[in-house]
């Protein structure tokens, strides 16, 4: 029992991860970046081919920095020229992009699946909680929760965490103040990628990675963000985790199902309070 | 050297003229009134020199720079700071961090959080309260008081009076004297006539998105300025 809440939690944790860049971006940008799957797949290869010859943190290091990188660019290139347009076509642009990583990934690395291991110091069991559980996973949910922590940390007391708080909300009012809000945007779109390409490089020993890792998992993310409420970082917190719970109680009970339950909670949330779960309240 | 000058302007939303030809000059510690029935255009004025209105012909100057396509954010930097019709404060914001917010151009100067609390004690007691839970009246003081966050050699206020009590009409007119004594100059664009009278000494009236009538305050009546601001 204990072990299925665990693991519950470190896909969660996964999760968390991953969608609290969505709403990042979603927060500044009001764009629903179907990208993000791609970022979360083009991370997790980073990681998995710079690991092969410089170790598991480099790779995770390189993916974080190349994520970074094109975050940015995917802000500068695509969100800023069409922030004018119908928010519909930048959706289907982040569509078309994350067509293009996967095609792009496919032709680098093959469609075959690829297993990644382990890191060494990572390796092995350790007790906790009465049971043996893999080192490894309890890291995750560490760092999940040092992301929380950090992200919190970061919006509340630092002058950039005011300015997103602030253009989240009215981002002309904002530049009036001075700030210079295409800044600030490049920033949050380059810490969501880099987010997203972290997740991939943790999610290597978890899953196995393939090009079409990102759509699979962009599918629990974008019901997180739902339920959670868009734009809610608290929301998406505890949606990550209860959708993680419920994913690995489904595959354990209700194997049929357990595909279809998240599906039917976002269905649920979204007729019964569709702002979602803390939708409403501010962060 | 003129903190702010509009000479021949035009300016646009879209494919809408809405300032057609405006010019108008504010210099080091004047302080100088805008006035004019609704939708002439005066907060156009106020969003030209932000880019929010696109300025398709004339020269916009800040701080003795021509601007010519000014982004968003540049006026601040440029010691100009707007008060925003309807006060603009951000709702996710205390009020403490809505002041913080405006001192995001770190220009040197006398202003800071507690100067500003100095100078109005009200938001010193609501300081973790959300700033939209202020009356009308403290969250003009708000945005007042996140303008001069900046230091501003300029305070551009768009109608600060809409909304407001006589009393507290009176408290601002108090306020931007002293701002007024301190040397910041200040453009009120207004249509309260009593309240311009009581803070400037010119004025430019606006109708149409034109300049129809400038000068001095002294000597003119309180009744032919009305005359421009009544329907
Ligand atoms: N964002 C916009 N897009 C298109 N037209 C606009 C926009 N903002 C204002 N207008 C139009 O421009 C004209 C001038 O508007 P402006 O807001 O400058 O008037 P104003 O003098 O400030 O009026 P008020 O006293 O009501 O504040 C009006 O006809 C208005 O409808
Ligand atoms: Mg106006």
């Amino acid at each position: 029992m204990t072990i299925h809440i665990l693991n519950g939690f470190v896909y969660g944790g996964l999760l968390y991860i991953l969608s609290v860049g969505l709403v990042l971006i979603f927060g500044l940008r009001r764009v629903v970046n179907f990208a993000h799957g791609g970022l979360f797949m083009v991370g997790a290869y980073v990681g998995y081919a710079v690991a092969l010859h410089a170790g598991f943190f480099t790779g995770l290091a390189a993916a974080i920095a190349v994520l970074a990188a094109i975050g940015i660019l995917l802000d500068i290139g695509v969100f800023r020229p069409l922030q004018r347009h119908d928010p519909l076509l930048t959706v289907l642009v982040t569509f078309g992009i994350l067509l293009i990583l996967e095609d792009l990934v496919r032709s680098i690395w093959g469609k075959d699946y690829v297993t990644v291991s382990v890191p060494a110091l990572l390796s092995g069991n350790v007790e906790f909680l009465g049971l043996q559980y893999p080192v490894y996973r309890l890291m995750v949910i560490a760092l999940a929760l040092v992301t929380m922590a950090g992200l919190t940390l970061w919006l509340k007391r630092s002058a950039i965490g005011l300015h997103v708080r602030a253009s989240s909300v009215d981002a002309v009012t904002t530049a009036m103040q001075g700030v210079n809000t295409d800044r600030v945007s490049a920033t949050v779109v380059g810490i969501g990628a880099a987010l997203a390409g972290m997740s991939g490089v943790v999610a290597g020993p978890l899953l196995t990675l393939s090009p079409s890792m990102g759509s699979y998992i962009l599918v629990d993310c974008f019901i997180v963000v739902v339920v959670g409420g868009l734009g809610s970082f608290t929301g998406a917190f505890l949606a990550a985790m209860a959708i993680g719970q419920i994913h690995n109680f489904g595959i354990v009970y209700l194997p049929w199902a357990a595909s279809s339950i998240p599906f039917l909670i976002m269905i649920g949330v979204l007729i019964w309070r569709p702002q979602g779960l803390a939708g409403g309240a501010s962060t | 050297m003129t903190l702010l000058s509009f000479r021949d302007v035009a300016s646009y939303y879209g494919s809408a003229r809405i300032l057609d030809g405006v010019s108008l000059e504010v210099g080091p510690g004047e302080r100088i009134g805008v006035l004019g029935r609704n939708g002439v255009g005066k907060t156009t004025v106020a969003n030209t020199i932000l880019g929010i209105a696109t300025m398709k012909a004339g020269r916009l100057e800040i701080g003795g720079r021509e601007m010519k396509a000014p982004r968003h954010f540049d006026a601040a930097h440029a010691g100009i700071s707007i008060v925003p019709q309807g006060r603009r404060i951000i709702p996710v914001l205390t009020v403490r961090e809505n002041l913080q917010l405006g001192a995001a151009t770190r220009r040197p100067g006398p202003w800071t959080v507690e100067a500003i609390y100095d100078l109005f004690p009200i938001l010193r007691e609501r300081a973790d309260r959300p700033g939209t839970a202020l009356s009308g009246g403290q969250q003009q003081m708000l945005a007042i008081g996140r303008a001069l966050m900046a230091n501003p050699d300029l305070l551009v206020l768009d109608e600060p009076s809409e909304g407001l009590a006589p009393v507290i009409v009176d408290q601002l007119v108090d306020v931007l004297n002293r701002l007024g004594r301190a040397g910041t100059a200040i453009m009120l664009i207004e249509q309260n006539i009593g309240f311009v009278r009581d803070v400037v000494e010119r004025y430019y009236v606006l109708s149409k998105g034109r300049v129809v009538d400038q000068g001095r305050l002294d000597g003119v009546s309180l009744e032919a300025l009305k005359a421009h601001v009544s329907v």
